[in-house]
């Protein structure tokens, strides 16, 4: 069998992807078996050759993202958007919450450590994009992977899925499925809160490793969030944070999670304790239903 | 799916501001069309039959009264029961109100209520096309019957119904009140109840309520578990009682804060509820015994039916996403939602699902869908109705809940106040269907402002549905913030049954604070 000749491409993101690539270790040498990467960052290829799969891992902030992102497309059979920030926009998209006008004035004129600081304007750096997006709403997408990042698992059993041509099949329930804390309160129906109080993560001194996050007052994304991640964060004792994204019957996971943190936790002190926005949307705003600061 | 659309001129009352025959013109083109004189009288509703059976349609779009008429009625009922024995399921019927929200409100401007009457058509066409078929289920009636509060009304009807061979179970805090009041006159008759054989007396509360009308189990604090096919409520004024019972028969209450019937003339001793009779307070005893006799004889022949069809309204589970969180536990005042823990996996148990939809909008997953209204449907009715763009002003959602803000909104039209086109209604089961995710949907389809109009405290049919859109929308206003969209472009409002005044007064008034904000 030929060899399925790969590109790999980053647009806007940390490289995190790629290193859960990299993190198969010894399990990459059967994937590269059928596998031939002529392009990536890794090698250090810069043209784009034309290609049977394309792997873009990353949000589309930038002129340089977007034209990358269109040049993969025109060269790739097939494209995977590898991650949270290419399947749902990813961190990066926070910055919706702000025009562009007010993000470039805090990061280059009104920041603390700038003396007399201009916004730059040189026709070699490419330009912010309005909006942060994700790889779909730029190009059309063939398979997709969220994760932040993949585990190297969802990678590999992504790749043999293509590369065998079968369908991709990523987990559809949320992470409390995969989440093996256990319930006090969640699964007794009684209309009752199940904590008196929400506290910040930052301030307790103990977590307990075995009982549910939102049972100790703690907000955990994990009920909003697609499962698939192996739930490292709550076995690690850190809540979820939500990076898998919305489920496939969710539209979006930061309006659904407030529906449902209304029934279980106590509204005023969620308010008070966590910036709700912030962390129902940390992932994929790009992806919601109302993904940037209204126009003016 | 074949569908066919009746529009109905109302009379006259219809044709006269909205055309009618243009909207027909219009919407023949995509399916077949009859234009009514009425949908309310006996020919029509044959021409609706003889239309389906010829035309072999499975999905009816009716546009024209409010399709509380249909509920209240025992006419609507009727074209109903005709409508599904001609195999239309009970989700392939959609109704258009024309009339009371429509043709009545905007006389005035006769050429935007057409067009706004069309957009209204548009979404009941979505709604039939998007709804999934309903479940229905026959309950062999038992021949039993609890009656709630011992007063004289109460023992009158209980009379008539030992009389024609019925069970009676009598629940109150104490064992026979109506001697505290018409003493002389109902003595003889508790004398002869309290020797019957079938007749038996609970002093208790109830502790569980559920089943369908025809089948009720009422459990009992004092552990006692009666079951009944249908119950009569005669407490008289007795407020402390009505508190009790409200979140176990979910029956709509009045200013005062009693219980009350479907209306005070003609449904005078039904509710909301089909197998929940009432027999409300009354100043003589002659008034009291002939509610009475109509309790009975309204209770008497409904369990004398060989079934009683009920439409399983339920909520219902995506198995392939739940993934047990338990929030739909946590969310379910009527303990409909349970849980696997095992499976991890959540079910709604039927006989006490009321589909009131409050779990749909709690699932963070998206896996609970509402029956009788999807998600899909209400965003894609949010999507029609921005079509609609009134000539001037602003142009609001206003979401109204069926309990309150419904009746409300018709009840306005039917007072001849008027109001602008740009009040777009979309109505829901219960406010606590309503989530966050449509008022999104709305601010992005362009809507200037959003309205959530629904019941008032403690008047909520399903309980804890006005207040759980409270605690959503409280915290959602953050969301709405970090948009740039001012949190006040969202209100919500509490309104008591017909309240048709204040329901158009806060719309208009919202308006205007719209307009100055220069959302107009």
């Amino acid at each position: 069998m030929a060899k399925l000749k790969v590109a790999t491409g980053l647009l806007q993101g940390c490289f995190g992807c790629h290193m859960a690539l990299l993190d198969l270790h010894e399990d990459l040498i059967p994937l590269l078996v059928a596998l031939d990467i002529v392009r990536s960052p890794i090698n250090d290829v810069k043209e784009v050759p034309e290609v049977d799969l394309g792997i873009l891992d990353g949000s589309v902030c930038n002129t340089e993202n977007e034209a990358l992102a269109k040049e993969f497309r025109k060269k790739s059979k097939k494209i995977l958007a590898l991650g949270t920030c290419a399947t749902l926009g990813g961190i990066n998209g926070l910055r919706n919450l702000y025009d562009l006008d007010a993000v470039l004035k805090r990061s280059y004129v009104k920041n603390e450590s700038t003396v007399e600081g201009t916004v730059p304007s040189s026709p070699v750096i490419p330009r912010l994009l309005p909006h942060v997006k994700a790889l779909h709403q730029v190009i059309d997408v063939d398979y997709a992977l969220p994760g932040c990042p993949p585990t190297p698992g969802m990678i590999a059993t992504a790749l043999m899925d293509i590369i065998n041509n079968r369908e991709m099949k990523i987990a559809s329930k949320n992470l409390c499925h995969e989440c093996t804390r256990t319930h006090e309160q969640m699964y007794i129906p009684r209309r009752e809160f199940v904590t008196d109080s929400v506290t910040s993560i930052m301030e307790l001194d103990e977590i307990n490793e075995d009982k549910c996050f939102l049972e100790q007052g703690i907000l955990c994304m994990g009920p909003a969030t697609r499962e698939g991640c192996e739930a490292r964060c709550v076995k690690g004792n850190t809540p979820c944070r939500g990076c898998m994204g919305p489920g496939p019957d969710a539209l979006e996971q930061g309006a659904k999670m407030i529906n449902s943190l209304a029934s279980v936790l106590p509204a005023g002190g969620l308010m008070f304790m966590e910036d709700v926005v912030g962390v129902g949307y940390r992932y994929s705003l790009p992806v919601s239903i109302y993904p940037h600061r209204e126009e003016k | 799916m074949n569908i066919g659309l009746f529009l109905s001129e109302g009379d006259g009352e219809i044709s006269k501001t909205v055309d009618v025959k243009a909207l027909a013109a219009q919407f023949s083109e995509r399916m077949p069309v009859s234009v009514l004189d009425s949908l309310q009288n006996a020919a029509s509703h044959r021409a609706i039959i003889r239309q389906v059976e010829d035309r072999n349609l499975d999905a009816v779009v009716l546009a024209g009264e409010s399709p509380l008429f249909y509920k209240k009625t025992r006419n609507g009922e009727r074209l109903l029961s005709m409508l599904n024995a001609a195999g239309i399921n009970p989700n392939r019927l959609a109704i258009t109100n024309i009339h009371e929200q429509v043709a009545l409100p905007h006389r005035s401007t006769p050429e935007e209520a057409t067009k706004k009457a069309k957009v209204l058509i548009d979404v009941s066409i979505e709604k039939v096309l998007l709804s999934k078929l309903v479940d229905l289920i026959e309950v062999s009636p038992r021949r039993s019957v609890t009656v709630i509060g011992t007063t004289a009304a109460g023992l009158f009807a209980a009379q008539r119904l030992l009389e024609r061979n019925f069970d009676v179970d009598f629940l109150d805090r104490e064992e026979v009140r109506a001697l505290n009041g018409f003493r002389n006159q109902t003595q003889p008759t508790l004398a002869a109840i309290k020797n019957h054989p079938k007749a038996k007396f609970h002093v208790s509360k109830i502790s569980d309520f559920y089943g369908y009308a025809g089948n009720y189990r009422i459990n009992l604090e004092d552990g006692k578990k009666l079951r009944a096919g249908g119950i009569i409520v005669a407490i008289g004024d007795d407020l402390k009682m009505t508190d009790e019972l409200y979140p176990f028969l979910r029956l709509e209450r009045n200013e005062k804060g009693l219980f009350k019937t479907l209306s005070a003339d003609t449904a005078v001793t039904e509710t909301v509820q089909q197998g929940i009779f009432l027999i409300p307070e009354t100043p003589t005893i002659a008034a009291a015994i002939s509610l009475a006799d109509s309790a009975a004889m309204s209770c008497d022949s409904m369990l004398s039916q060989n079934a009683i069809r009920h439409e399983l309204f339920v909520s219902e589970v995506d198995e392939e996403v739940c993934g047990g969180c338990g929030t739909c536990i946590k969310t379910c005042i009527f303990h409909a939602a349970e849980i696997d823990p095992v499976k991890k996996l959540s079910s709604t148990n039927i006989k006490r699902c009321v589909g009131c939809g409050n779990c749909v909008s709690a699932c963070p997953t998206g896996a609970r869908d509402q029956i009788s209204g999807s998600t899909a449907y209400y965003l894609s009715a949010i999507r029609i109705l921005s079509t609609y763009k009134p000539p001037s002003g602003p142009r609001l959602l206003y979401v109204v809940c069926e309990g309150c803000g419904y009746p409300s909104l018709d009840f306005a039209g039917n007072s001849g106040i008027e109001y602008p086109t740009g009040v777009m209604p979309l109505a829901v089961r219960c406010a606590g269907r309503l989530d966050t995710q449509f008022i999104l949907e709305a601010f992005k389809q362009g809507f200037s402002g959003v309205v959530i109009c629904k019941c008032k405290d403690d008047h909520c049919l399903n309980i804890v549905g006005n207040t759980d859109l409270d605690r959503r929308a409280n915290l959602f206003r953050s969301v709405l913030s970090s948009r740039g969209i001012s949190p006040d472009r969202l209100r919500i409002f509490g309104v008591s049954d017909c309240d048709g005044a204040s329901c158009v007064t806060s719309a208009v008034d919202f308006m205007k604070f719209l307009t100055n904000m220069g959302r107009a």
